[in-house]
Formats: structure tokens, sequence, C-alpha cells
């Protein structure tokens, strides 16, 4: 019999199998696809980021992972057992999208609250709330209301509470939405070190430069459909080495995007952002022709950049669409 | 179960450190009773009306000593067949006809009957008319004295009858005193013992309507997927905050029996019957509080339509006004809600010393009131924590 709320020990059952599968997973909300036949496995000690824009499919599949959403087709395993079974459940850490706290109570009460319901109880709640405040940094304002506190603190208290109980599974869906770069700057810190220390991590965002940082390996979901899957290398390498020109401009940014498109050489042009992005196999060749688009579409050019490709361009070459979209 | 305790045990924890809730669940139904208390009396005031037909010093001096009487209001009809239309409406509980010549007749030592007029099948009249002939009976005792001593040529007849009435005012009497516990009442006590337990039928019911906020904004808080999310039944999230709400209506109940019985000197009837009422109406207003949350959309929502539903449905049901005054429409439709089984069993054990026994029909259908509200409530609420 397994200790209420340690999940590793729990977890051994299924050991040598991946901490995470899912297999085909679909969901239909009427006559919409949200999400149709994803797929993907989850190492231990492995961060999986989960890439699309909004209404892509990446939280639904998460809630399917968590229990959340009943699958319509496809199964989820933790630790290689079937997620209907609900012990299953205390070997995964969820952190919400929303701050899903109480603003009324502290941060104990909060984490007292969570951590029964996870089978924690007495001494042993005790030490895990001091755990969880102590890792992200909120020990000295743990009988604070939620309330007194700031954006970034609530952000990490809603981390502290999926990992009250040791989850195998850490699902963080979108933890950074709405906080200041340190706050952001901390919290994904903190995602790698869960990673360092053996935990699987599924990651979604709509923050490119977020997965890039944290994840040692990226989903591309757009459209409720798995389109890539990858390390970074692997993803840039199997589209081959493009150049990505952001035009940062004002105006008809639609029509810059467009005559963007009909330049030799540019492969993909959208817009996003109050900016134009470009990819292209030599970016500084079609350099010239940009500019005269940007002249002929009649908007002012404030300046350009160009980078190297990496995951944005990736998302772009896959989608044909930038990802805050 | 432990994690239903834990569900219902935050939901407690959070009511406890609310301010607002607190001044809803104890001040303002204890300001109110007080007002109430203080103020709504006459209930128990039966009105007569009165003709006089010429009636002379004798039936000025019954018209003065019914005056006198603390439970009779009496108004004066010009006519006989005004005093007769005002009974038939229940304008007048009764009516006293004071017949032409009556004082004329008394002095002469023969009888004048004095007419009372009320409907045989209503108790209300036939009890108005039995207080309005003990008047009658004691007028007429100092009549009859006042006859024999001047008869036997010991003053003048009017002398005499001013003695007689003096004597009867210091003749020490044998005083009955008696509460108000006689099988025919149809109303609660006055005072206090009106306003206490209209309230908490009132107070219970539209706090648990108000406090569906709790609900929402747990909903809207993310906070029963993140609970769902635990490996915990649903079926346990719905049980604690189901417990919550019928502590908190229980917790309220108690504390205004406790304040009325303590501050307000109110009798609650028989304890068992008091407690398995109280019990069965936390009940009801946990499955009202519940289903309050699960209709509406928004905290706002809750907290600005339950209030006066909740103030409709207690006026229906007689928490502002005894049903005895009403018409027999409004009374039936008042006993489409569950307020008007309750008061009536408060009626029954407050005024008419009822038991257990004799309010089981009434907790017999405030318990199917509250299994149907329970079920319903229960059966949304698990539909809100699934959302699958």
């Amino acid at each position: 019999m397994s200790e209420p709320g340690n999940a590793p020990l729990q977890a051994q059952e299924g050991e040598g199998a991946p901490v995470l599968s899912c297999v085909g997973l679909a969901k239909r909300f009427g006559q919409r696809s949200a999400v149709d036949g994803v797929g993907f496995e989850v190492s231990p000690g492995e961060i999986y980021g989960l890439l699309g824009p909004n209404g892509a499919g990446k939280t639904t599949t998460i809630k399917m992972i968590c229990g959340l959403l009943d699958a319509d087709a496809g199964s989820v395993r933790i630790c290689g057992r079937p997620l209907a079974e609900l012990s299953v459940r205390s070997l995964v850490g969820y952190v919400p999208q929303d701050i899903a706290l109480y603003p009324d109570l502290s941060a104990r009460e909060n984490l007292a609250f969570l951590g029964r319901l996870y089978g924690l109880r007495g001494r042993l709640l005790d030490e895990r709330i001091a755990e969880a405040l102590e890792l992200t940094e909120l020990s000295d304002r743990g009988k604070d209301r939620v309330d007194a506190y700031s954006g970034g603190m609530r952000r990490r208290l809603n981390i502290a509470a999926g990992l009250l109980h040791h989850p195998v599974l850490l699902v963080l869906d979108e933890p950074t939405v709405g906080v200041d770069p340190q706050s952001r700057h901390a919290i994904l810190e903190r995602v790698r070190s869960f990673g360092a220390s053996g935990m699987a991590v599924v990651y979604t965002t709509h923050y490119m430069e977020e997965a890039d940082r944290v994840c040692d390996r990226v989903g591309i979901i757009d459209h409720g459909r798995l389109i890539a899957e990858g390390t970074k290398r692997e993803l840039v390498e199997a589209l081959g080495e493009k150049d990505r020109i952001d035009l940062v401009a004002t105006g008809d940014l639609r029509a810059l995007a467009a005559a963007s498109r009909a330049v030799p050489g540019v492969e993909r042009a959208a817009e996003a952002d109050g900016r134009v992005h470009v990819v292209a196999g030599d970016g500084r060749s079609v350099l010239p022709a940009l500019v005269e688009a940007v002249e002929s579409s009649g908007v002012t050019l404030n300046s350009v950049e160009v980078a190297e490709a990496d995951l944005e361009s990736v998302f772009l070459h896959l989608t044909g669409t930038a990802l805050r979209e | 179960m432990k994690s239903a305790l834990a569900v219902a045990g935050t939901s407690l924890l959070r009511v406890s450190k609310d301010r607002r809730a607190l001044l809803f669940l104890i001040v303002l139904p204890v300001v109110v009773i007080l007002i109430i208390g203080a103020t709504v009396r006459g209930f128990s005031t039966i009105r007569v009306g009165v003709v006089d037909l010429g009636s002379g010093a004798a039936g000025r001096s019954l018209v003065s000593a019914m005056e006198g009487s603390s439970n009779l209001e009496v108004q004066r009809y010009p006519t006989l067949a005004a005093a007769t239309t005002a009974v038939s409406r229940g304008e007048a509980a009764t009516a006293v006809v004071l017949p032409r010549g009556m004082d004329a007749a008394l002095r002469a030592g023969r009888s004048a009957d004095v007419a009372v007029l009320a409907n045989q099948s209503n108790t209300t009249q036939q009890a108005a008319a039995a207080a309005v002939g003990s008047v009658v009976a004691k007028e007429g005792a100092r009549v009859q004295a006042a006859y024999f001593a001047s008869s036997r040529a010991l003053g003048t007849y009017e002398a005499d009858l001013r003695a007689a009435a003096s004597l009867q005012r210091s003749t020490p009497q044998s005083r009955v005193l008696s509460r108000v516990v006689d099988a025919s009442s149809q109303t609660l006590p006055e005072g206090f013992s009106y306003s206490a337990p209209t309230m908490l039928v009132l107070f219970v019911f539209v706090n648990a309507l108000a406090s569906g906020a709790v609900i929402i904004e747990t909903r809207r808080l993310g906070l029963y997927e993140r609970m769902a999310a635990a490996p915990i039944r649903r079926a346990a999230i719905v049980l604690g905050e189901t417990l919550a709400y019928f502590l908190v209506a229980l917790t309220q109940a108690t504390l205004i029996v406790g304040i009325g019985a303590l501050a307000f000197g109110v009798s609650w009837g028989n304890p068992p019957a008091a407690a398995a009422l109280v019990i069965l109406w936390a009940l009801v207003g946990a499955g009202a509080g519940v289903l309050s949350g699960t209709l509406f959309r928004t905290p706002e929502q809750a907290g600005a339509i339950g209030p006066p539903v909740g103030i409709v449905l207690a006026m229906l049901g007689g928490c502002m006004w005894p049903l005895s005054i009403v018409s027999s429409f409004m009374r039936e439709l008042g006993h489409a809600t569950p307020q008007a089984w309750a008061v009536d069993a408060w009626t029954d054990l407050m005024s008419r010393g009822g038991t257990l026994g004799s309010i089981a029909p009434k907790l017999g259908i405030l318990a199917a009131f509250a299994a149907g509200l329970l079920l319903l409530s229960t059966l949304r609420l698990g539909k809100v924590v699934a959302r699958r």
C-alpha cells in the first residue's frame, strides 16, 4: 500500500513505461472537432511543449490527459496505467490556466484544502505545504490571503498547488499568462528544475520563446491535429534552414503580408502583433525586394529584424500563420 | 467521505471569514426579529360590529364594556344591513345588535335579547361570538345585581348599578392566566413569538438563495475543475458542497432559535418536534441554495434575484402575515410553498402545544420539498462539476 500523496512510490507499478502515453486522442464538441487523433509520449525528466495558437486544441488535450474530459476516441496511460483508474490521478499534478485558488483564503489554507483532496493529512500535509511554498519562494507569505498577492505570486502558488502530492507528471496549461517578465523568468527556471529532478512535464504555451527555452521536445498542434513533433533541432533540420524576417511597420499589415508573399524567394508571410513575419531561404537576398514591397503597399516601415530559423519559423512554415494569431 | 468533508470544511471556513455573510446570517435576522416583534401585534384582536337600534344607557354600558376588553375592537354600524354585510365580507368577525328599549326592559325586570351575528361554519366568527358573549354575561351580572337591590328598595336602579359595578371591580376574583394553546388558534403568538419563527423561515431560505453565489464563484474560479482532477469521485464534491450549505442553514436556524429563546423569551414548543422542524428546514434551505448556485450564471444574479424570490415566497407562505387572514385562494396558493408548511408547523408547536406526532404530516410535506430540491440541485451541481 502506497503512502497517500506519495506519487513516485505508486508510479513504480508502471515502471519501464513512459510517464505519459497518449494514443489517437479525439474529442468533438457537436459538429466541431477540437482534437483529432493526437498522440505523443513523455518520458521521465522530459519537458514536453505543446504549442499552438488559441483554439488549436491544447487545452482540450490537456483536459483529457488530466481526466477532466472524456475522450471520444483514443487512450491516455500514466506510467502504463489507464486513466480510468481513479488512483492514477494522484500521479498527475494539474496546473490550470486560470488561477484556481480561493482568493479569500490564505496560501496555506488553499494548499491544505487541495492537499487533502490528494489524501494528504496531518504532519505529512504540513511538510508538503511548507515544501511547496519554499519551492515557489512564497514561504514568508503563506499566511496572507491570496487576493493580497501580486499576479506573479498567484501564478507561482497555482503551480505550488499542483506539486503538493509529488506527481510524476506535471501538466502546466499556459502557466505564464499575464505575468511580468521577472516572474516569468522565475517560473521558467522552476519548470526546468522540475525536469532536472526527474519529473515529466507537459507545458502548453503560445509563447514560442518559452518553448525554445524550457522544452526538451515540442509537439505543434493546429486545428486539433499534431502536425509536427521533435526537438527544436529536429524540427528546424526537417524543414530546412530558413531565415525569418520581421517587418515592424504601421499601416495595412495584411496588404504588406500579401505583397511580401509575392516577393521571389519568400516562402511564407503573415501578420501578427503589429509586424509581418516572413520566412525565406536566404533572408538577406530577399531583403531589397521586401523593402520595395513595403513601399508599394503604402505602410511605414519602422524596423527590420532578421533572425535565424527557430520554432517560430517552424510553426509559420507548418501552419502558414504566426503563433499568436 | 474525507474528501467531502474537506470540501465542506473549506466552504465553511470561507463563510466564517466573510463578514458580510455573518451580517446576513446573524445580525440582520436578529434586528428584523426585534423590529417586527416589537411592532406587529393585533392578529388576535377581534373586530366586533355594533348596531345600536336605540338601546339606551344599558346598551352604551355594554358597548363601553366591550371597548374595555383587550381582545375586542368595536366598530359601529348605522343599520343592521350594514353590519350584516360587514360580517359576511369578513370586515368584522361578528356583530352585536342592541335592541330598541333595552335599558327600559332591564329596568322593568324584563329580559332583553342581544343578537350576535356570526357564521356557523366559521370558527373565527364562532370564537368572536363567544368573546362577545363573555362580555355580555359580565354586564348582565351587574344588571341583575342592580335590579335585585333596587327591587328590595335598597336604592335607585342607577345607584345600585353603579354600586354593583364598583363591587364587581373590587371583589377579589380568581384570575386564570392562560397561554394561547387552544386548538382553534390559527396564528402564532404575538410579538417576538411571532417574528422569531417566521423570520427563521424567511432568512434561512433567503440566505441560502443568495449564497448560491458561492457555487457560481467556485465554478468561475476553475476550482471545481481543479477538484475534479484529484483522485476523488465527483459525488464527493457535490456531497461536500451540499453538506456545507446544510450546515450553514442549520447554524443560522439554531442561532435564531437560541437568540429567540434567550434574548426574547420565545418558547419554541416541544423540543424534539422543534429540532426536527429546524433540521428539515435547513435541508430545504440547502437544496434551494445549491439549486440557486446552478441556475444563475453570475454571483451578481444570485445576489440580486435570489433574495427577492425568497421574500415573495415568504410573503405567500405566511412569514409576513398569518395566512388565516387572507382569502382561501391565497391560502391555498401559499401552501404551494414550503414556507407555509413550516409556518403552519411552528403555529402547531407554539400556539397549540403540538408534538412531533401532531406536526408529522407537515414535516412529511417539508421532507418531500427538501428531497425534491436536493435531488434536483445535486443533479445539476453534478453536471457543473463534471462538464465532461
